[in-house]
């Protein structure tokens, strides 16, 4: 159980969330003109990245508002929280936060308990 | 005014309000509807509470305001005016009155006993006093308004019994 | 060589006597001992028998550590596998060993000491493979009997409760380091939690005679002092008895407290509290844990680890035995020589394997001062004994056996810091040469760890370390301690983790995990067979997976698989310490959340009403529905549903519909907003009419079903499915602030703002002019599925004509306040009109005779509108609505899918059940070898008293074509069919005629 800093109300305990999945996935515009295929990306297909990860929270016991974040999926850290109306940060700015090849970090990744 | 208890170092009274729900992006033309009524302005900052003698007013996120009438009045005053709010197409206020029930919490071991059903931080570095809160209170969703030596818990009134009982099962075990 | 009381010890003090029964017999202790110290002082050494050998066992620690003495407490609900090092007497506590049959001392299961070589390493993945058949009834039920430790507690209601806390720093125990970091935070701003796992403060202090004095003072008194200020101090609370288990992300941790200590657990308290902690930092000072090593029957009772013994002579002034052998490769036993030539108890033999010249000038002197009989560079090669130690082996320096008779033998094999809640929090650990053993290294989380916890065995270096450590804290004073310490200067260990066998039977074992029974054989069976990664040879072997998690144990067994492997132990890594760290009881895990509190109960404002005229109720989700009224006693759920169906469709019933989800949404872009939330057009319909709606996912699946009216293009409400009602909202509340944000509409939950009574059958209408007398009911100014406001006391209630029974209907909406009062005043007047009240079971039954679909019972997440032949409530000329897209999908959009029709029997006094299949063939074979091609599956099933036979709805392949044929619906428990029909879903009124009267 991590803290999620709702834009609105603070930090919260994750207990008072509820995750939305990927962020910055467009609902086609007008889903009539694309194929079935492309429609069923959309509703469909998600990246699952072990990583950095942009992706929705609604604080849905709480002010019901939604907002995006950036988790590291491999530590649950939270890197980042942002609005809905803010540009979402570049990858690049959580970039000391990879170490490994892989994507996750040396700490807490639970890949090695011993130093080595 | 319903006292339900007063033991161990926690008073609690059930209480009945009638209360509007507003939403709005806010702004002038909203301040002065509002004022009208209430003769106050709607807290701007997120969170805060402000009152007078006949209403508490909070502003529950940066498009959602909550008015409690502290004086009831007849009902159909409080429709009037929340048939007045709502003739303004940008605002949406529903009437929240008797659909929810009202617990007004104090003593010493406030925290302490509520801290047996949330794990919200009610220290007052976290809440400061006139301010207010979302949380989940023994599993259900309530709004608590830290009224300094007394918090005042608001849940949907199906609850009633379920939260009365959840209330007095943490002092008691 | 019996125990004897010291009588110095602190516990001494108030020496109450406490009475209590262990196997049937009646033993005496004094206030404060554990069952293990009390047993100890009564010289009873073997406590229970070992899970897989029966082997007997006895206590081996003096702690949460502890492997083997485990027990069954029956005078608390039959608590199994209570750590006797744990758990206190009471007056009258009664207590039985584990594990054992027909007794303790003559237990038949040990045969399987004898059968051992099947039960080595992996046996249960090897020996239990065939013939068929024989695992469920030969294997399975012989494991079952003789294997395992205590038996399951019997009923009992849990009082368990839960606590949080948020704070901005926990002190992981409160032994001297964890003292030492309260003190410094003494009236800082930071709320600080102290965790102590005992029932007092102190740790080293009261274990041992490590320590002579602090501060001048005598420890007791030091603790006494130090105490008295921390609890003087606003910003510090202490927890006594209170175990943290598990350090989660992000620095929460979770702390069971045993409320019920030295008490038996009551029916009006909770026996255990859970702690929820949310903090900022946590100071990990919960100190270190001896190990052991294996030898020949290192699992005989009266074997103990040093340090134990120690902690036995002074925190509960017991000697276990007045003159035992104690073997160490390191010199933290040097305290323990002393205590016990301080009360004139003399070991017997000092058996150290190191050589002469490493071991501490003042420790060698201190043997021969004392006249101790010393073997250096020697070891213990094993023990016998039944049923207890009688005898130990030394093999010394020149590898001669001597053999001494003995009762108790103290053995340290080093110290390991507790890094466990380090490891669960993720950080690092690293191997330290000069100990031999893990440390932490980089935190994960905000922790700190102090002392033995970090790897610091150095008491003189405690005032720098905690200076150091905590020197970023705001406000926290510099401390200086002065101790004078009782113990060698440094640990000096030497490496060994088992000494070699000389005799080998059947009986001859060398344990590296007690619990579980593992032998340092198994490991090094499971390396030869392929396991030689730490991770797979713990579950193959399952060592250190018992509920000790093998904490006396985990590095020995690194220790010798990196011997086995020729591996350094760093490069053969550990395996992962997950939480909890001890056992946690499930009462804890779920608190008050059991039972009347397992899930938050709603009752709508007509719930008293319901209660006095008997209804049976119905969970709804949260709510309390009523299911059916019963007319008197002996009515049956049947009868009832058939009573007040009939009497519905021939004069009125009445439902409390107040569950149901309702939504205000307002705004200028309202109707656009709702347009694209639902199926439905919502453009031309005319102001304060209303609507059957359907909401899809964006899969094309219906979501939820629902009224919506109109107030204006501006102003709708929406009604929603009981169930569905937070869903709706929040996917409402998604679509408008992540995907239309241009779109300005707003939208709350009114659900309980208002109460809803639906009223229907064909005498409503009169019942609803008695009622409303000043509002014109008839057909042309109140026509079907439209609504209005009306004055009604000093507030207003909003009516609409609809119906989902097939029936002319209103549906009442009111505030709460006002809602019994009006519900009873509709009862008078309806009284002679033949008003009865209905539950959900009647509406569902009413429902089916007019083919109406429940979502969620007639749809499951696979079901599109055209699947239901709800065409018409697409609104095709639309651009856009949530699903729209999905519904042309190759897969939607194909013939043969599942579509809704009726069923009905050919022998109309036979019934469908719901949740049958559908099939082709008249008779199932009994025995199904070839799969049976299935049509569909029946989703409602109800006798129609209007019909008077069964009709049902069922989700069909292709079904729409398939009106008038012949198929058969399977039965449960029989292979017959049920001969059946499909027609139209619509088994009633098809033209409305009743609806719209």
């Amino acid at each position: 159980m991590f803290l999620i800093n709702c834009p609105y109300c603070g930090e919260r305990d994750q207990s008072e969330f509820s995750n939305g999945g990927e962020a910055h996935v467009k609902r086609p515009e007008n889903p009539d003109s694309i194929s079935d295929k492309e429609w069923a990306e959309y509703v469909f297909v998600r990246s699952n990245p072990k990583g950095i990860f942009y992706e929705r929270w609604v604080h849905s016991h709480g002010c019901r508002k939604w907002f995006n974040a950036v988790r590291n999926t491999s530590t649950d850290e939270i890197l980042k929280i942002y609005k809905l109306d803010e540009k979402p940060p570049s990858l690049d700015e959580f970039k000391h936060t990879l170490q490994t090849p892989s994507g996750e970090p040396e700490l807490g990744s639970g890949n090695f308990t011993v130093k080595k | 005014m319903k006292e339900i208890f007063s033991i161990r170092g926690l008073d609690i009274f059930q209480k009945n309000f009638q209360q509007v729900v507003l939403r709005s992006k806010g702004g002038d033309k909203f301040n002065e509807i509002v004022n009208k009524e209430t003769s106050l302005l709607p807290p701007s900052s997120n969170l805060a509470i402000t009152n007078n003698e006949n209403f508490l007013f909070a502003k529950q996120s940066f498009d959602q305001w909550n008015l409690f009438y502290l004086k009831e009045k007849k009902h159909e005053e409080v429709l009037k005016f929340i048939s007045t709010v709502n003739s303004d197409e940008e605002i949406l206020a529903s009437d929240y009155s008797y659909g929810q029930v009202y617990f007004e919490i104090s003593g010493e071991k406030r925290n302490y006993y509520l801290n047996k059903l949330t794990h919200f931080d009610l220290r007052e570095k976290k809440f400061p006093v006139f301010t207010m809160a979302q949380t989940l209170i023994a599993k259900i969703d309530c709004s608590v308004y830290n009224l300094k030596d007394k918090y005042l818990i608001t849940c949907n009134s199906s609850f009633e019994e379920y939260f009365r009982e959840r209330l007095l099962d943490s002092v008691n075990v | 060589m019996s125990a004897i009381n010291n009588t110095k010890s602190f516990h001494l003090i108030s020496s109450q006597k406490i009475s209590f029964t262990f196997d049937g017999k009646k033993y005496t202790g004094f206030k404060g001992d554990t069952v293990a110290s009390a047993l100890l002082r009564n010289n009873i050494k073997l406590i229970g028998r070992s899970f897989k050998y029966h082997r007997p066992r006895g206590i081996y620690t003096c702690g949460i550590e502890e492997p083997n003495a485990l027990i069954q407490i029956l005078s608390e609900h039959s608590e199994p596998n209570t750590r006797a090092t744990v758990k206190r007497i009471y007056e009258g506590m009664v207590i039985v060993s584990q594990n054992r049959w027909p007794s303790l001392k003559m237990d038949i299961g040990s045969i399987n000491n004898l059968l051992s070589p099947i039960f080595s390493a992996g046996f249960y993945y090897k020996t239990f493979m065939g013939p068929k058949g024989f695992w469920k009834k030969v294997y399975e039920p012989i494991i079952r009997r003789t294997a395992g430790l205590g038996k399951p507690p019997k009923d009992f209601r849990s009082k368990s409760v839960h606590h949080y806390h948020n704070v901005d720093i926990v002190i992981v125990g409160g032994g001297l380091n964890g003292l030492i970091a309260a003190k410094k935070l003494i009236n800082t701003d930071y709320d600080v939690l102290l965790i102590e796992q005992d029932s007092f403060l102190g740790g080293v202090l009261n274990n041992s005679k490590k320590i002579k004095d602090i501060d001048g003072q005598e420890n007791v008194e030091w603790l006494k002092n130090t105490e008295d200020l921390i609890r003087k101090s606003k910003n510090i609370k202490i927890l006594k008895d209170t175990l943290v288990t598990t350090y989660n992300f992000k620095d929460h941790l979770i702390a069971i407290e045993d409320k019920a200590v030295e008490s038996a657990p009551t029916s009006y308290k909770s026996e255990l509290a859970l702690h929820k902690i949310r903090t900022k930092h946590t100071i990990l000072a919960n100190g270190h844990i001896e190990r052991f090593i294996s030898f020949r029957n290192n699992d005989l009772p009266g074997v103990m680890l040093a340090s134990s013994f120690e902690k036995y002579i002074h925190r509960y002034g017991v000697v276990p035995d007045s003159n035992p052998i104690i073997f160490t490769n390191n010199s933290s036993t040097f305290s323990l020589l002393k205590s016990l030539v301080d009360l004139g108890c003399k070991p017997l033999a000092y058996i150290d394997y190191r050589n002469n010249s490493s071991i501490e000038k003042n420790i060698l002197d201190f043997l021969k001062n004392n006249n101790i009989q010393t073997y250096t560079s020697s070891e213990i090669e094993g023990c016998d004994g039944t049923n207890i130690l009688k005898e130990v082996s030394i093999r010394d320096d020149k590898k001669n056996i001597i053999k001494i008779k003995t009762s108790m033998l103290c053995v340290s094999g080093g110290i390991n810091p507790d890094v466990h809640l380090f490891t669960q929090s993720k950080g690092l650990i690293k191997w330290d040469s000069k100990y031999l053993t893990f440390k932490p290294d980089k935190p994960f989380q905000n922790t700190i760890t102090l002392g033995s916890a970090s790897g610091n065995f150095n008491y003189q270096s405690l005032n720098e370390e905690v200076n150091d450590k905590l020197s970023f804290l705001k406000g926290a004073k510099e401390i200086k301690i002065k101790l004078n310490l009782n113990t060698a200067d440094d640990l000096n260990i030497r490496e060994i983790w088992e000494t070699k066998h000389e005799k080998e039977t059947l009986w001859s074992k060398s344990f590296i995990d007690l619990q579980n029974d593992v032998t340092t054989k198994d490991l090094s069976q499971a390396v030869s067979e392929g396991f030689d990664r730490i991770e797979h040879l713990k579950r193959f072997t399952t060592n250190s997976m018992g509920t000790d998690q093998g904490k006396i144990s985990s590095i020995n067994s690194l220790g010798i698989v990196s011997k086995i492997l020729n591996k350094n132990i760093s490069d053969v890594g550990t395996t992962i310490y997950r939480p909890p760290y001890s056992p946690l009881s499930f009462s804890a895990i779920a608190g008050r959340n059991t039972y009347e509190f397992y899930d938050p109960k709603r009752k709508t404002a007509i719930h008293s009403w319901h209660i006095k005229n008997n209804a049976v109720f119905e969970d709804v989700g949260q709510w309390k529905r009523p299911w059916y009224f019963k007319l008197n006693q002996s009515e049956t759920m049947h009868q009832a549903v058939q009573r007040e169906s009939r009497q519905l469709r021939e004069t009125a019933g009445i439902l409390d519909g107040s569950t149901l989800g309702k939504i205000e949404v307002k705004g200028k872009d309202a109707l656009e907003f709702m347009n694209l939330m639902y199926t439905n057009a919502f453009t031309k319909m005319k102001p304060m009419t209303s609507r059957y709606v359907l909401m899809l996912g964006e899969d094309g699946m219906v979501k939820d079903d629902g009224i919506v009216s109109k107030i204006n293009d501006q102003h709708f409400i929406a009604t929603t499915t009981t169930g569905g009602a937070p869903k709706v909202l929040g996917d409402m509340e998604e679509y408008a602030q992540t995907e239309w944000p241009h779109l300005k509409v707003y939208m709350n939950s009114i659900t309980e703002q208002f109460s809803t009574f639906n009223i229907s059958g064909p005498k409503s209408r009169a019942i609803m002019r008695k009622v409303f007398s000043e509002v014109d009911f008839s057909n042309e100014k109140f026509p079907f599925m439209t609504f209005n406001t009306f004055n009604y006391l000093d507030t207003k209630v909003r009516i609409m004509r609809a119906s989902f029974t097939g029936e002319l209907g209103y549906e009442i909406y009111v505030p709460p306040k006002y809602a019994l009062e009006l519900w009873e005043k509709i009862f008078r007047n309806g009284k002679n009109l033949g008003l009865i009240p209905y539950g959900t079971e009647t509406m569902h039954l009413l429902r089916a005779e007019k083919g109406y679909v429940v979502v969620g019972q007639d749809t499951d997440g696979t079901v599109t509108p055209v699947d239901l032949n709800l065409n018409w409530m697409i609104g095709k000329k639309k651009k856009d609505f949530i699903g729209k897209r999905s519904l042309s999908r190759s897969d939607t959009s194909k013939k043969n899918r599942k579509q809704l029709v009726g069923i009905i029997p050919i022998d109309k006094n036979k019934n469908i059940e719901e949740g049958q299949h559908i099939v082709e063939i008249k008779s199932l074979p009994s025995n199904i070898k070839e799969p049976i091609e299935y049509l569909g599956h029946i989703t409602s099933s109800y006798h129609s008293p209007a019909l008077k036979h069964c009709i049902a709805m069922a989700l069909v392949k292709g079904g729409n074509q398939l009106m008038g044929k012949k198929i058969f619906v399977s039965k449960s428990n029989s292979s017959e069919t049920v001969e059946s029909e499909i027609v139209n879903p619509v088994f009633l009124d098809p033209n409305n005629r009743r609806l719209l009267s």
